[in-house]
């Protein structure tokens, strides 16, 4: 059964439609990669998927339940702020820009969320920060500000912390694009090593290479509808994307 | 054939050393520097000799139990002006930053309100409240009452002075709070938001700190002018730094030497609040910059040791 099932997904701004109808389902396991041209809709399917951005129609279900609404017959009515807040709990995401919090040393951005919100001891959250931080290749640098970090080191400390909250789905939103053409690797080594331990994980970037050799699925998204779909040999191989 | 390398001028194993640079000596910067001197020490001399000033005085009465107890109304009035003000402030600000249109226009115009008022204006105003509401009440609005008091019972001087003045601050400290959220990158709200927190722990822990920095020196201009406000309570009779010096030259007929007492009081306070300010934007500091640079006081015990 997959985890993440989304059907007819629409969102316009203002006049301009930016998702048309968008059908995918995602396994358990499975690594998804969305690829289009920029404007295609890919970051506004992302973030829909833990109601960053609210659609104006269609379903986003995790795990067998709907995301941010309840169905009300003919409508889908949003739930409150605290339910829509427990459901992100289990959805991890990664932002382009990053976003450490930069008020805090690396470790305690990675402990946060596991104490404020899921309510973990400090001692508990501190241990696993650590062992995050180390899977990532950041050992040593707990106690680091985000600016004290370079760009990919940034971008491991906030896979860590989404990882943090054992998230049974995790987003990356373009997680390189910020990245010097030098740094790239040692992130996507980082998502390579996930997919290997079997994370459940959709991923919008413009890395072919890494699409072709990571990805059970690849999605071609242009104009907000699904242009393409299927694993990366029969998709990527004829048609150019990017 | 002439060659396209650079032509070495001087030979390396000669040994002879580069010649050294010495900088400008900067004349005008020396004259300018004496001239300015001179007119600060006579400037000096002529308040240290001028007996008007009466600096004998001013020392009889620095410290004596009405000028203490005055400053003691001074601090007072300051710490719960800005301590109550920007309680309300952040309220306001989070009312204004609100999707809720309602809460969002009711701060709008409070802060519109009040700060289209002078200050003196609204402390006469809350100095004669008797006579708009005769009665205060507390019970359930459109409901029943469960006591009233006479206003003149509970509203003092000096609680007429600290309403006006409190909901003064909290206009201006919602625009400093609000100006501080506005500077931090909306990304920060969308990464805490996307980790299950709700909107108010993400203000709480995520954008406030963060706020903080540009908060911060705003927020000193505004508790030391809130300090030297403070005076303004003066004239309903509130017995604060001013009127308490008043008070006594209004006996003795001693006003320079009076007002100079009051003088260097405000000026020792402003002068602890902008060091504790220093400090402050300092703490709020970290991580925005990758090393912060020694205090004062770290470079004087190097220059020292």
């Amino acid at each position: 059964m997959s985890l993440l099932e989304i059907r007819g997904l629409t969102k316009a701004f203002g006049t301009t439609t930016v998702l048309d109808g968008v059908d995918l389902s995602v396994d358990a396991g499975s690594v998804t990669v969305i690829v289009g041209p920029s404007g295609s809709g890919k970051s506004t399917l992302l973030r829909c998927i833990n109601h960053l951005e609210t659609p104006d129609a269609g379903t986003i279900s995790v795990d067998g339940s709907l995301i941010a609404y309840r169905r009300d017959g003919e409508v889908l009515r949003e739930l409150p702020e605290r339910t829509i807040a427990a459901q992100r709990r289990r959805i991890g995401m990664v932002f382009q820009q990053f976003q450490l919090f930069g008020h805090m040393t690396a470790l305690a951005n990675v402990v946060e969320a596991p104490i404020g919100v899921l309510g973990r001891s400090r001692r508990d959250a501190e241990e696993r920060g650590r062992a995050l931080l180390a899977r990532v290749g950041l050992d040593g640098r707990e106690d680091a500000y985000p600016r004290q970090l370079s760009g990919g080191q940034q971008q491991r400390v906030a896979i860590a912390r989404a990882l943090a909250m054992d998230p049974t789905l995790m987003l990356f939103d373009e997680p390189t694009s910020a990245l010097d053409p030098a740094l790239v690797g040692e992130v996507l080594a980082v998502l390579r090593d996930l997919a290997e331990r079997g994370t459940t994980m959709v991923v919008v970037t413009h890395e072919i290479a890494f699409a072709r050799e990571v990805a059970d699925t690849v999605v071609v998204l242009r104009d907000g509808r699904v242009e393409r779909v299927g694993p990366p040999a029969e998709v990527l191989d004829d048609a150019p994307v990017a | 054939m002439t060659s396209l390398a650079p032509e070495i001028t001087t030979d390396p194993s000669s040994g002879s050393p580069p010649p050294r640079t010495v900088g400008s000596r900067h004349v005008g910067r020396w004259v300018w520097a004496a001239v300015v001197v001179v007119l600060v020490v006579w400037a000096l001399r002529s308040v240290a000799l001028n007996p008007a000033f009466g600096w004998s005085t001013v020392g009889q009465y620095l410290f004596t139990t009405a000028v203490l107890r005055g400053l003691g109304t001074t601090l007072l009035l300051t710490f719960a002006t800005t301590v109550v003000g920007f309680v309300l402030g952040i309220g306001l600000a989070a009312m204004r930053l609100s999707g809720n249109p309602v809460l969002s226009s009711v701060s709008w115009g409070y802060v519109w309100l009040f700060r289209s008022t002078p200050l003196l204006v609204q402390l006469l105003f809350w100095y004669n409240v008797g006579a708009l509401y005769p009665q205060l009440s507390l019970g359930i609005p459109f409901g029943p009452t469960f006591f009233s008091v006479e206003s003149v019972n509970l509203i003092s001087v000096l609680v007429a002075a600290l309403l006006g003045l409190i909901l003064h601050e909290a206009a201006y400290a919602a625009e400093i709070v609000r100006g501080g959220i506005l500077s931090v990158d909306a990304g920060q709200s969308e990464a805490a938001v996307a980790l299950g927190m709700t909107r108010a722990r993400v203000l709480r822990r995520i954008v406030l700190p963060q706020a903080m920095r540009s908060i911060i020196p705003a927020t000193g201009n505004m508790v030391i002018g809130t300090l030297k406000g403070t005076s303004i309570v003066s004239v309903i009779a509130v017995t604060d730094l001013l009127y308490s010096v008043q008070t006594i030259y209004n006996r003795t007929y001693e006003i320079i030497p009076l007002l100079l007492v009051a003088t260097v009081w405000y000026v020792i306070l402003t002068s602890v609040l902008s060091v504790g300010q220093y400090y402050v934007e300092r703490y709020y500091a970290r991580g925005a910059e990758r090393t912060l640079p020694p205090t004062p006081l770290q470079r004087l015990r190097k220059v020292v040791r």
